[in-house]
């Protein structure tokens, strides 16, 4: 054998990101590469961002290889994302996966997105047991590990943070990801127009605020600087408010900071006050990891592998809907 | 220390999300002093209207549900400009921490008082906002106290109503699981006990709401949906 431990090859495929990373069973990176989705105009029509994952799929496999300097028969376990996600992406990864376990006759296990995030995110920023506020196009979600699960302890009852972000960007005609353009336009503002804050407990809504900034730049009485700085000053005052929240009840030491919008600087500082106000170590996992990637996938596959060994062929189903809480986690105890 | 004719700050005793809690004396009574801190983190404009508005928000409300016989912290003076409330200091343990002190058999009327207290506050228009295991204080006497009134409202509809409790039930299974199913039970019970004494009974309407809520949350299965 040339390589020394078993090689992972990891398949990310919720969304905009077709993504394939190499991993050998001690955690170490040996590639990652991605194929991200940009729409011309509007946001992810699924038809679209699938036709783009099957046209380029092999590529970036070979690529991952090349990459990490292996052959595909080098591989000992294919993970794939199998939940949540939209539908007819999801299943390209569930295909491809399979087809290589058959081909190469190994195992197949199916991991689920939001845990992976966590999971790499505790492996990159060695990290323990933390609270993490994981944000992105997709998801918002303050969670800790609690009775065997990661539980969630608050979440976006409508639209991620990111999701909101992003429609905001486009109708201020800035073409995605908006993200990073609005947190540059925010910089050049410091007039707060005030908008509507609706956190529940540890939950939060930002359908509302959506609308209010939307109404704002229709009226065409404020400067777009202007909005986009509180927007972005409330949308973030709403996350820290609640993951401080569920700092104070879960009486965690550790926060960690994931999703694609864990690069915005703003939320950073924000995140990183309240955990310093409460002696917690504060970590952002590093944007190559932050966002969708086959790494995250690759060790989860790994852990849920190590701790339940192969599994049946049936249940690499793909389930779009799976919640993170409903999963029990055998790695931790 | 405890001079009667004086106020004293003595040590703090938690930082929330929201506030900091300090113990100490006022006037020779032993008290919280609910203080809303600038938040540095926030933007300035925000970060005011928050904190004047809630300091109004929870005083006032406190002050309300007291006159409904609701067992809360007596509030001796509301300091708006400070975002300050001072209030009896309640001597018990909050019921997050009590839990894994306590037998099965000690918890079930435990959770049926705290059902027919949160009862009380929605039969009266009020919505808590914020019911978790660490906003309920039991006393000695095993006397149920509601804190944190921060994120109150009034409102009669059931949809708040069913809110309330959702949020409830959430923290119940991710805090305690183990101990979810009978202690959300015997809260449901306690819930429903001060609802039957009505001529109008909204609980089974607000109970079966929760479920509706939890249906158009994310990531729900559509057979869940259809037949929930």
């Amino acid at each position: 054998m040339k390589f020394n431990t078993k090689l992972v090859l990891g398949i990310e495929s919720t969304a905009h990101t077709w993504s394939v990373g190499i991993m050998d069973f001690n955690g170490k990176v040996m590639s990652v590469v991605n194929d991200t989705f940009i729409p011309d105009k509007g946001g992810l029509h699924p038809y679209l961002v699938k036709e783009q994952h099957l046209n380029n799929f092999k590529r970036v496999i070979r690529q991952a290889l090349r990459d990490a300097n292996c052959k595909m028969c080098d591989i000992d376990l294919i993970a794939f994302s199998k939940s949540p996600g939209l539908g007819p992406i999801l299943k390209i990864g569930a295909q491809v996966a399979r087809m290589l376990g058959q081909l190469l006759n190994i195992p197949i296990i199916g991991v689920n997105h939001c845990i992976a995030h966590i999971e790499i995110g505790r492996l990159m920023c060695n990290i323990e047991d933390p609270l993490t506020l994981y944000v992105s196009g997709g998801n918002t979600i303050v969670s800790a590990y609690e009775s065997n699960k990661y539980q969630i302890f608050g979440e976006t009852l409508d639209i991620s943070i990111g999701n909101m972000i992003d429609m905001f960007a486009r109708d201020i005609g800035l073409s995605h990801p908006g993200g990073p353009k609005i947190e540059k336009l925010a910089h050049q503002s410091k007039r707060y127009v005030q908008l509507p804050y609706v956190v529940k407990g540890m939950d939060l809504s930002f359908s509302g605020l959506y609308t209010a900034a939307k109404k704002l730049i229709d009226s065409k009485t404020y400067e777009i600087s202007d909005v986009a700085y509180s927007l972005q000053e409330t949308a973030f005052a709403m996350l820290t408010e609640v993951t401080e929240r569920a700092l104070a009840h879960t009486e965690k030491d550790e926060v960690l900071l994931t999703g694609g919008v864990a690069a915005n600087k703003r939320l950073q500082e924000m995140i990183a006050y309240i955990s310093k106000e409460h002696n917690a170590k504060f970590e952002v996992v590093p944007l190559k990891y932050a966002g969708d990637n086959g790494i995250m996938i690759a060790w989860t596959g790994i852990l849920r592998y190590i701790s339940e060994g192969r599994p049946n062929l049936l249940n690499t189903m793909i389930d779009p809907k799976e919640r993170m809480d409903t999963l029990t986690i055998p790695w931790r105890k | 220390m405890s001079a009667s004719n004086s106020i004293v700050w003595e040590k703090i005793l938690r930082k929330g999300a929201e506030a900091n809690l300090y113990e100490g004396y006022w006037f020779g009574k032993k008290v919280i002093f609910k203080h809303r801190i600038k938040k540095d983190y926030r933007e300035n404009i925000l970060d005011s209207i928050i904190r004047a508005k809630r300091t109004i928000n929870e005083g006032r409300a406190l002050i309300k549900v007291k006159e409904e016989g609701i067992n809360v912290p007596q509030v001796y003076e509301l300091d708006t400009e400070n975002a300050l409330i001072i209030m009896k200091y309640i001597e018990g343990q909050k019921l997050k921490d009590l839990m894994p002190k306590l037998a099965n058999s000690e918890k079930i009327p435990l959770f049926y008082n705290v059902g027919k207290q949160i009862a009380t506050l929605h039969i009266n228009g009020h919505i808590h906002g914020d019911i978790t295991t660490s906003n309920i204080i039991i006393t000695e006497e095993k006397q149920v106290f509601l804190i944190d009134f921060g994120l109150h409202e009034y409102s009669d509809s059931i949809e708040d109503k069913s809110v309330d409790l959702h949020l409830f039930k959430r923290v119940l299974i991710s805090t305690h699981g183990k101990d979810f199913k009978p202690c959300f039970n015997a809260f449901l019970e306690g819930y429903q006990s001060e609802y039957k004494l009505l001529e109008n009974d909204d609980s089974k309407l607000i109970i079966k709401n929760i479920s509706a809520i939890e249906r158009r949350g994310r990531y729900v299965k559509r057979d869940e949906k259809e037949f929930g």
